[in-house]
């Protein structure tokens, strides 16, 4: 017995087997392991022996030959992290044979030779084109004439960049656009390097697209049901997805580790359909971004002002010599201290960020005896999420952090302090976002953001040298 | 070793190697993981017996170390403390013996920890003995492990007789697996069995 299950395509037939939704639903554009599925091993099989799936082992090799010299290189299939250091070799009891892994991405699970990774050839899942956008919010007018580029970008099937300053709302200017796409019966993915974001984007986004099916993947999500239409997941997550969305939105692209790890911009190309347009959402893109938005005649969109109006906060400098001494000597810095205590003193809700996590921690015991609530957060504290929720409800006054805070972080009338501004860590794009906290709030456009120093470098520089430029751009007629 | 390692295991910031006399004409191995890491280690200082040696304290950072090679697979990582392990053991006149994994087990890890531990170390070892069960310690209460039936048999055509024996494994915590081992042996006729693990729990 034979069914016709899809009109489009006449000759793709399966033989007797009835596909389970929650199947198709789940494995539609994944590329996963075969042993550590979420369904039954034996269903599995199932489906692999009527030929629902393309089997592909997790490594591959290709042999390069340069006139005598002969050369094996490894590639891994889910990552597509070809440098040869992160290849293991090993003795395999399990394949009883020299085995291969990856150690890229082994923290999700090991891939070895003797992998082999499925991918769904079955019926595709219907997509319906009946999606509400329930937004009420007003656009200025620079964020309409993004939010109409970025749709006229998705119409001509090109890249687009949406460069926009911290506390433009760049959320918004996408409601429109994936609204746009969903309707046109595309799958979606939102896509951005830190877990913050996504937990912070998807509760928005679900409330604006009521009846969309919408999953939020990241280290450790739980199993979500149903075919999402629109997936808002880390870059990491990303490996997991092969030949899947007809548009990929990166925001916050110009983040931690995404432009510094090559496999995860490949993993972007991976995931998305060959020549689907992909966005790029940034307040501080790379020169490479801005060259290849000229090169190949990207879309682009330009936001120098926030939604509120009013100028970003310009940092200040102020010299903090020998920082590191008093810390081991148990003390605060006066100016730091000073500058604590006058927050406290105005009951402002306030972040320090620290080069290192060294340096937080034996700074948090001090802050901690002129506040008992002041606590810190880095970014393999688990209550991170609680402690930020409690500085923003107000019921503690100040958080110390490390650059895990710099971006995706909304307080009201916070005020900030970065401590050693002068430290490796802090390139100009980590100052432009970690600036880019303050005065976001309409009712406190304003608000101090404090470079603490042992010397100014020429990346501070540049951030404040930006800020100013924008702030120019955004109000040169205006003054 | 064919691959040489230019960023530490652990936590992958780049290893700058001081190049040192002792370094270029001593038979160490190269380091495989950052000071830093090193640092966190924590290193046994007064061992309460010489019948069981053990080289680190159990703390977060040998937790996370036993994690990725043990259970997240990361074989390399076998590498890390082929020093320490063979200053210890290569003048040691017993024959070493590494506590084995069940066959079935060994097919879902996909490779023997302890065998790969001593293979990083160029220790030559003598697999004497077999594990009949597949549960493991880690998962049972205190009281569980010590009322344990024999986890282990001896291997066919060995004979033990007057063998002083070195037992291995990564990690003890009551020291049932050793004692079970031990308790065979010297049924079986051994001399001696002493014992060598790379953790204390």
């Amino acid at each position: 017995m034979r069914f016709k299950l899809i009109k489009t395509s006449n000759y793709i037939t399966y033989k007797s087997i009835i596909v389970e939704p929650q199947v198709r639903d789940f494995f539609s554009g994944r590329i996963w392991t075969r042993n550590h599925t979420p369904f039954p091993q034996e269903k599995i099989e199932k489906y692999i022996e009527r030929g629902y799936f393309k089997l592909r082992s997790a490594i591959s090799i290709k042999n390069t030959s340069f006139g005598p010299f002969k050369r094996k290189r490894y590639i891994c299939n889910r990552c597509h992290n070809s440098n040869q250091q992160e290849f293991i070799e090993f003795d395999c009891a399990k394949c009883e044979s020299k085995c291969v892994y990856c150690r890229h991405c082994i923290n999700m699970g090991r891939m070895s030779s003797c992998t082999e990774l499925i991918l769904w050839k079955g019926p595709k899942p219907k997509q319906k084109r009946n999606k509400v956008l329930d937004w009420a919010g007003q656009f200025t007018e620079l964020q309409q004439k993004a939010a109409n580029e970025l749709i006229q970008s998705l119409e001509q099937n090109r890249n687009h960049l949406v460069h926009a300053v911290c506390g433009a709302g760049k959320t918004e200017i996408l409601f429109p656009a994936v609204h746009y796409a969903l309707n046109r019966g595309n799958r979606v993915c939102i896509a951005t390097p830190r877990t913050d974001v996504v937990l912070e984007l998807f509760p928005r986004f679900q409330k604006v697209f009521p009846n969309t099916t919408i999953h939020a993947l990241y280290g450790g999500s739980p199993q979500q049901p149903g075919f999402a239409e629109l997936v808002i997941t880390t870059t990491h997550q990303l490996y997991r997805f092969e030949n899947a969305f007809d548009v990929v939105i990166v925001d916050e692209a110009d983040a931690f580790p995404y432009t510094f790890d090559e496999s995860l911009q490949k993993a972007v190309i991976k995931a998305r359909k060959p020549n689907a347009p992909t966005v790029f959402v940034t307040a501080t893109p790379s020169a490479k971004i801005l060259n290849r938005t000229k090169k190949e005649n990207w879309g682009v969109s330009f936001i120098p002002r926030r939604f509120h109006g009013h100028p970003l906060p310009v940092p200040r400098f102020q010299s903090l010599w020998n920082y590191n001494k008093p810390f081991e000597k148990g003390s605060i810095p006066p100016k730091l201290l000073q500058w604590t205590k006058q927050r406290l003193q105005n009951k402002e809700p306030f972040l320090i960020f620290f080069p290192t996590i060294q340096l937080m921690k034996t700074a948090i015991t001090l802050f901690e005896n002129i506040h008992p609530n002041i606590l810190s957060v880095y970014a393999e504290d688990a209550d991170r999420k609680e402690k930020v929720m409690k500085l923003r409800n107000e019921e503690i006054p100040g958080l110390l952090t490390t650059t895990i805070l710099e971006r995706g972080v909304t307080i009201k009338n916070v005020q900030v302090a970065v401590v050693g501004a002068e430290s490796k860590i802090f390139t100009s794009s980590a100052l432009i976002q970690i600036s880019g906290r303050v005065g976001r709030n309409v009712n406190f456009p304003q608000g101090d953001i404090v470079y603490f120093h042992h010397g100014i470098t020429t990346e501070m520089d540049e951030a404040r040298n930006e800020i100013m430029r924008l702030n120019k751009m955004g109000f040169g007629s205006s003054g | 070793m064919k691959k040489e390692i230019y960023n530490c295991l652990l936590c992958g910031t780049p290893l700058n190697e001081n190049v040192t006399w002792k370094s270029l004409l001593g038979s160490d191995y190269p380091d495989t993981i950052c000071s830093d890491c090193e640092g966190e280690l924590e290193p046994v200082t007064e061992s309460d017996s010489h019948e069981i040696i053990s080289l680190y304290q159990y703390n977060d950072k040998m937790k996370d170390y036993l994690h990725r090679y043990k259970f997240m697979h990361d074989v390399i990582l076998a590498k890390v403390f082929r020093n320490q392990i063979r200053k210890h053991l290569y003048k040691r006149r017993e024959t070493i013996v590494p506590i084995p994994i069940h066959p079935e087990k060994l097919k879902e890890r996909t490779f023997a920890h302890i065998d790969e531990l001593l293979k990083a170390a160029d220790l030559s070892f003598k697999q004497y003995l077999e594990k009949i069960t597949t549960e493991t310690q880690g998962e049972k209460s205190r009281d569980e492990r010590l009322n344990t039936p024999q986890l282990f048999k001896l291997k066919q055509n060995v004979d033990m007789k007057n063998k002083e024996i070195l037992l291995v494994d990564d990690i003890i915590t009551t020291g049932t697996t050793i004692q079970h081992a031990k308790n065979l042996l010297i049924q079986e006729g051994a001399k001696s069995v002493k014992a060598f693990t790379l953790i204390r729990g």
